[in-house]
């Protein structure tokens, strides 16, 4: 089930992306490279019986690192709302355009929103009595990927929006998120969700596991981000630097003395 | 997506500059401890029972924000070589500030009165306090040496580069 929805997905992205070539316009094969390996790691997360190498709640660590954090940057990164927006057809776009300027969507994609459903959800399913089996049901892989994707996504904030958050929120958030992550990660080295009964050892490697696998993901964003400033201030530089650019004052036609004419302009001739 | 003033190629940036050594200087110092006491020489343990809740998030907000740091720091690195504005004791001198400082923030709140963990466990830790503190004193010394510096020289280099539009 996941392996045919991440393949159709990727199967489309590359045909989106042929279509653009074809047409005459770039689109990067590393963009194209990022989404295929998202769609491998997701699929491994997932699919991989983790378990059978791994005490029960790292297992599910492992899974939720993959499905939840590394897949998501990888999918963020391949832009795929930019490549919807480029070659689906015209009535697609106008209804994903009018759906991003929606009062929820813009309230979702809000960084510290965002950033609050994903590190919030963990919170909740780690901290909250929850029932049994929840910590190894296929729909709780999906929510964690929908909510890093979303994180993620308003993190990097590379596809179009109508308003981008700027860098200080972004970079906050990122922080305050990864912060959080490392407590409820150092946390669990202690103490294990309420209702469970996982070994002490089995915590221990699984809180080390999502505290440093989180820090691998974390410093990745923090390069992209950190990527994107140098990459505006070096535009910023070249535009300084550029002659010809300053603003030329504009030659007074009209003569300075006498008052200036009133009345309706004469019709050009 | 904020971005600096435009200014003079070459004109010397000291205060950036400080500001992109103090974030490597933090990034270096928790890089150190995360590395030769926790993995190296088990000294700090991960998580010990008597850690207040304030203790985690201090740690995790020191944690995330050493490798965040790290990461803005080399890039304002490659902004300020790139902008020819690089003072080097300056950023000298921001490293050792933000070495001294993260240490003896560790040290004293974070050790003593958050109870995050002890330096080393099973021997008496005063020596190991006394030491670990009086290391980061001194890189704050030194920080501040530099630091005095960086600002003669950072003076200098303006007369230079104001002599030099003058005669352009």
């Amino acid at each position: 089930m996941t392996v045919a929805a991440v393949l159709l997905a990727c199967v489309l992205y590359t045909y989106a992306a042929g279509r653009l070539r074809r047409r005459g316009d770039a689109w990067a094969r590393s963009r194209e490279a990022s989404w295929w390996l998202g769609g491998a790691v997701l699929v491994c997360a997932v699919e991989v019986p983790w378990g059978t190498w791994l005490p029960p709640f790292t297992a599910h660590t492992a899974a939720h690192l993959g499905a939840g954090m590394a897949a998501p940057l990888l999918v963020v990164l391949a832009r795929p709302g930019t490549l919807v927006l480029r070659t689906a057809p015209v009535p697609v776009r106008r209804g994903l355009l009018s759906l991003t300027r929606t009062r929820p969507v813009r309230f979702l994609v809000l960084p510290p929103v965002a950033a609050l459903f994903d590190i919030g959800g963990l919170w909740v399913l780690y901290r909250v009595p929850l029932p049994a089996g929840v910590h190894h049901s296929p729909l709780l892989y999906v929510h964690l990927f929908a909510a890093g994707t979303l994180f993620t996504f308003s993190v990097l904030a590379l596809d179009p929006l109508r308003h981008r958050p700027g860098l200080p929120l972004r970079a906050g958030t990122l922080l305050a998120a990864a912060a959080a992550h490392a407590v409820l990660a150092k946390s669990l080295y202690a103490a294990g969700p309420p209702g469970t009964a996982y070994a002490a050892a089995d915590l221990r490697l699984a809180s080390q596991l999502m505290y440093y696998g989180g820090d691998v993901v974390e410093i990745a964003l923090a390069v992209v981000v950190a990527y994107q400033w140098y990459r505006a201030e070096g535009r910023a530089l070249r535009r300084a630097g550029r002659p010809g650019r300053r603003p030329v004052p504009v030659p007074v036609s009209v003569p300075v003395s006498g008052p200036p004419p009133r009345g309706p302009r004469p019709p050009a001739p | 997506m904020p971005v600096g003033p435009p200014q003079r190629h070459g004109m010397p940036l000291t205060r950036r500059t400080l500001a992109g050594g103090i974030l490597v200087g933090v990034g270096v110092a928790a890089f150190v401890d995360e590395v030769v006491f926790h993995q190296l020489l088990h000294w700090h343990h991960f998580y010990d029972r008597s850690t207040t809740d304030v203790g985690l998030v201090s740690d995790g907000l020191f944690h995330a924000g050493g490798w965040l740091a790290t990461v803005a720091g080399l890039f304002l690195y490659a902004d300020l070589r790139r902008r020819d504005g690089l003072v080097r004791p300056a950023w000298w001198s921001g490293v050792c500030l933000g070495i001294g400082g993260f240490q003896l923030y560790d040290g004293t709140i974070q050790h003593k009165v958050l109870r995050l963990h002890q330096i080393r466990y099973d021997v008496d830790p005063a020596p190991y306090d006394w030491t670990w503190n009086v290391i980061a004193v001194l890189f704050l010394a030194a920080g501040a040496a530099l630091w005095l510096r960086a600002r003669r020289a950072g003076a200098a280099a303006h007369g230079r580069a104001d002599a030099h539009a003058g005669t352009a």
